[in-house]
């Protein structure tokens, strides 16, 4: 009987079992660990809480079939800003589309372009943070994990860096707490944040964060110590470029973009240099920019638990103070306020400093 | 150059290794050793240039001095060789002192000057006490003879270059004397395994507590009266993170060597797990600890002289660790708490029960701890104040909600500022964290004591979440010993 000639043995078959066995653990930790964020694990609370928020604002722009008004920001939007005064002084239905200055803006974006039409206006008064947010920290923001679970169909329109950045936006903390979650969600957790921190409306405002709440939170606005960065960095700053983009399609689409100054203390103004880095950007783009006299700062006691949240007081004096810098912008004439909502919410008196109210 | 960076891990770890194992398989011992030890000065000069002057100055001064010591030893001419070594020894010192500690010197001698400004060099305080090592061995013909290259090499072998371990030169010269550095299956797995284990220590554990640390620290260095939670879990997150900063860069670094064929000794053996002080320090950075005992200790006199002098010996070298790490007060005082502790134990009579000596030493360590932490003495304060509950006791709401008898000694609030991302959900976050570090650092054995099934568990658990950290974290903190 001849004998076959012995084939060469594969070239993997040569490889010590002492390399093999770490090479295959890397890759089971990689395979368990895209299976286990990919379709397993989940945050119901912390970014359920934010899926719901964001698909409600959603569901309210495409209901609005008229010219609207969108005030997209981080959480600056709802917590400073009060479509329920401003849509009615501008004559629009409006949506306050922020949720949180973690939402990256590429997603935020994303899902608005298509409920954006001809004659629509987007105020923008973004979060000094948002222009110079990295693109590393924007690939991990709670949207890519979210992306990842439940909105593949959005995922599947950014560039492939965020596919990569979703697939492993879970560090040790996100993963624990995807543990947590589900366990209390499962175990029926009532959510504290709407007695302690109030909730919001139908436009997407922030209600229910009144002065008197904001007491427990004296001491941290007190010692915080507001981030202003510099010119050089919005120039230069991912989200910069982000914001950019977008102006450009809203340009090419016949949407109106105004851009604006976020909230923030009196006594820790935005530097000059770097207000302007922020209107040049939109001057560039073709977009118009409000710049309120006061800058958008107000005294710490006017805020309710951060420099980017005003208390619901303030909120009001707030909204009715950009209204008026929005109107001629927006081509509408602002309606004469007579005993108006805001000013029923509660009596401020050093209100009148900042506006008119009531007048 | 990090050992966690992507240009070390996707550029100067392969390039160096392959060019290694090239070299030594054609063309010999020599050509490996100089492609080693260009390697490493590009490692060392990657961080600053021009500091390459002084590690290769200081390598070649302390070579002469070295060879000139072993002559004279050889030689039987003992007093030359002494003055000599404490020449050589005052040189290296006064180096590390004008870089180090000059401003320090300054503060306390004139504590309105100006400042110096002087730059600290990258890794000084252990390239010096190694060569002291070297000095210290050839006075007392403690090690072998060795060429230029040789030496050049293991001193400036990038390993240990940075943050230790710290070799003595008797260990780790001959291995790279032996042979050419062929590529071995068994050792590059082995060390590959440590390498990562230690990259998810320092990127997956020791970044996670960090960051619960800053967050308290800072607010206790900014003022803020941080409650006993927030106080304790920043403790205590800082000391799980100094703890898997350290030990995984070790770890790294012992992984690294492996695969070039070197042996370096183990350098944390589960401190946290010790039952007394003396044991601690028997595991909690074991080179620098046998360096101090056989460089400052024993020379001193160590345990065989009068109790008064014993304790004194004790302290002094405890002091001198403390001033090691860092020139500043803070290190002092948490040496001196370290020596405090020392002397206790050794003239302690009690034995206490194995629980009970084990939770002891660890609430000592710990609280020597914010001392090495805080950057001021009022943060120090502060945060003890906090720890004592000075400062109340507060929890969440929800904690509180979920166990009403809590309410007894806590008050509710709806988030604790100073702990975590202060978030609603932060008190269960930073619990689960620091439950999950405390019991791997209280319950499970040293990577280096794992079973081969162990680490591969180990690997599979973990090398995701590293690749996360490295590739995809926007941030990633340096290694704290870098400081030091």
């Amino acid at each position: 009987m001849q004998e076959e000639p012995s084939r060469p043995a594969r070239w993997w078959r040569r490889v010590p079992h002492s390399i093999v066995r770490p090479v295959a653990a890397c890759a089971a930790s990689i395979l368990l660990y895209v299976a286990c964020f990919g379709a397993i694990l989940d945050r119901p609370l912390s970014f359920g809480w934010l899926r719901h928020e964001l698909d409600a604002r959603l569901a309210r722009g495409a209901a609005i079939e008229e010219p609207k008004l969108v005030i997209l920001a981080g959480s600056n939007g709802p917590y400073s800003h009060r479509c329920e005064i401003i849509g009615p002084l501008l004559h629009r239905p409006c949506v306050n589309a922020g949720v949180a200055v973690g939402i990256g803006l590429d997603y935020l974006f994303a899902r608005w372009r298509p409920l954006l039409h001809p004659g629509d206006v987007v105020y923008m008064p973004m979060e000094e943070a948002q222009y110079v947010r990295d693109r590393a920290a924007n690939a991990l923001g709670p949207d890519a994990a979210i992306m990842l679970r439940h909105d593949r169909a959005t995922l599947a329109r950014l560039p492939p860096r965020r596919w990569l950045g979703a697939l492993f936006a879970y560090d040790l903390r996100g993963a624990l707490m995807a543990a947590i979650e589900t366990a209390l969600a499962a175990g029926g957790f009532h959510d504290p944040r709407a007695a302690v921190d109030g909730k919001s409306n139908a436009m997407g405002d922030h209600i229910g964060h009144t002065a008197t709440l904001a007491l427990a939170n004296a001491p941290a606005l007190q010692s915080a110590t507001p981030y202003h960065p510099t010119a050089s960095q919005i120039r230069t700053g991912d989200g910069s470029e982000l914001i950019a983009s977008f102006l450009d399609w809203a340009h090419a689409h016949g949407v109106t973009v105004i851009g604006g100054l976020p909230t923030g203390f009196d006594d820790s103004p935005i530097p000059a240099a770097t207000v302007a880095a922020i209107r040049a950007i939109y001057a560039r783009h073709d977009a118009s920019f409000l710049e309120l006299p006061n800058r958008s700062r107000y005294p710490r006691s006017a805020f309710f638990d951060t420099a980017d949240h005003l208390n619901e007081t303030w909120q009001a004096v707030h909204s009715i103070a950009v209204a008026r810098g929005l109107a001629p912008l927006v081509d509408t004439r602002p309606q004469v306020m007579t005993a108006n909502a805001a000013c029923r919410i509660e009596q401020v008196p050093e209100a009148s400093v900042y506006a008119d109210c009531g007048r | 150059m990090l050992f966690h960076s992507q240009p070390f891990v996707l550029g100067f770890l392969p390039a160096c290794l392959a060019g290694c194992f090239l070299l030594g398989r054609f063309a010999g011992r020599t050509a490996t050793l100089a492609w080693l030890l260009l390697a490493s000065l590009f490692f060392y000069g990657w961080w600053n240039p021009p500091f390459l002057l002084l590690l290769l100055g200081s390598t070649a001064g302390n070579y002469v001095l070295g060879q000139h010591l072993l002559h004279l030893s050889r030689a039987n001419r003992r007093h030359a060789a002494r003055g000599w070594l404490t020449a050589g020894i005052a040189a290296n010192l006064t180096l590390l002192a004008v870089f180090k500690y000059a401003d320090f010197l300054l503060h306390i001698a004139a504590p309105d000057a100006p400042a110096l400004g002087i730059f600290l060099p990258l890794a000084i305080s252990f390239f010096t006490f190694q060569q002291i090592m070297f000095l210290a061995d050839s006075a007392r013909q403690d090690r072998t003879d060795t060429g230029p290259l040789t030496y050049a090499t293991f001193v400036a072998f990038f390993p240990h270059l940075i943050a230790g371990p710290i070799v003595r030169p008797k260990d780790i010269v001959p291995q790279l004397q032996q042979r050419a550095l062929a590529p071995n299956a068994d050792n590059i797995a082995d060390g590959a395994m440590l390498f990562l284990l230690g990259l998810a220590k320092k990127l997956v554990l020791a970044d996670t507590f960090g960051g619960f640390a800053d967050t308290g620290f800072n607010a206790a260095a900014s003022g803020a009266h941080l409650t006993l939670f927030e106080a304790w879990y920043a403790v205590l997150a800082y000391s799980l993170q100094i703890y898997f900063d350290f030990s995984g860069y070790s770890d790294m670094a012992i992984g690294l060597a492996r695969m070039l064929n070197v042996r370096f000794p183990l350098n944390f053996a589960s401190p946290y797990q010790s039952r007394n002080i003396a044991e601690f320090w028997r595991r909690w950075h074991i080179t620098l600890g046998a360096f101090l005992r056989d460089y400052v200790y024993i020379p001193l006199g160590g345990s065989r002289c009068s109790t008064l002098r014993q304790s004194m010996n004790l302290m002094g070298t405890m002091l001198l660790c403390g001033l090691w790490h860092g020139a500043a007060w803070r290190f002092v005082i948490w040496g001196g708490l370290h020596g405090l502790y020392l002397v206790a134990h050794r003239h302690s009579p009690i034995t206490l029960p194995r629980l009970l000596a084990q939770s002891l030493t660890l609430l000592a360590v710990i609280v020597a701890w914010v001392p090495f932490r805080a950057t001021t003495s009022a943060a120090a304060w502060n945060m003890l104040a906090g720890m004592a509950g000075i400062h109340g006791i507060a929890l969440p709401q929800m904690i509180v909600h979920a166990l009403p008898v809590l309410a007894w000694i806590a008050t509710p609030v709806e988030v604790l500022p100073w702990l975590g991302d202060a978030r609603t959900l932060s008190f269960p976050e930073v619990s689960a964290c620091l439950l999950l570090g405390w019991g791997i650092v209280l319950l499970l054995p040293h990577v280096h004591a794992l079973s081969e099934r162990a680490r591969i568990w180990a690997l599979t658990s973990s090398f995701a979440f590293s690749m996360q950290a490295m590739f995809f974290a926007p941030h990633v903190a340096p290694f704290l010993y870098f400081r030091f």
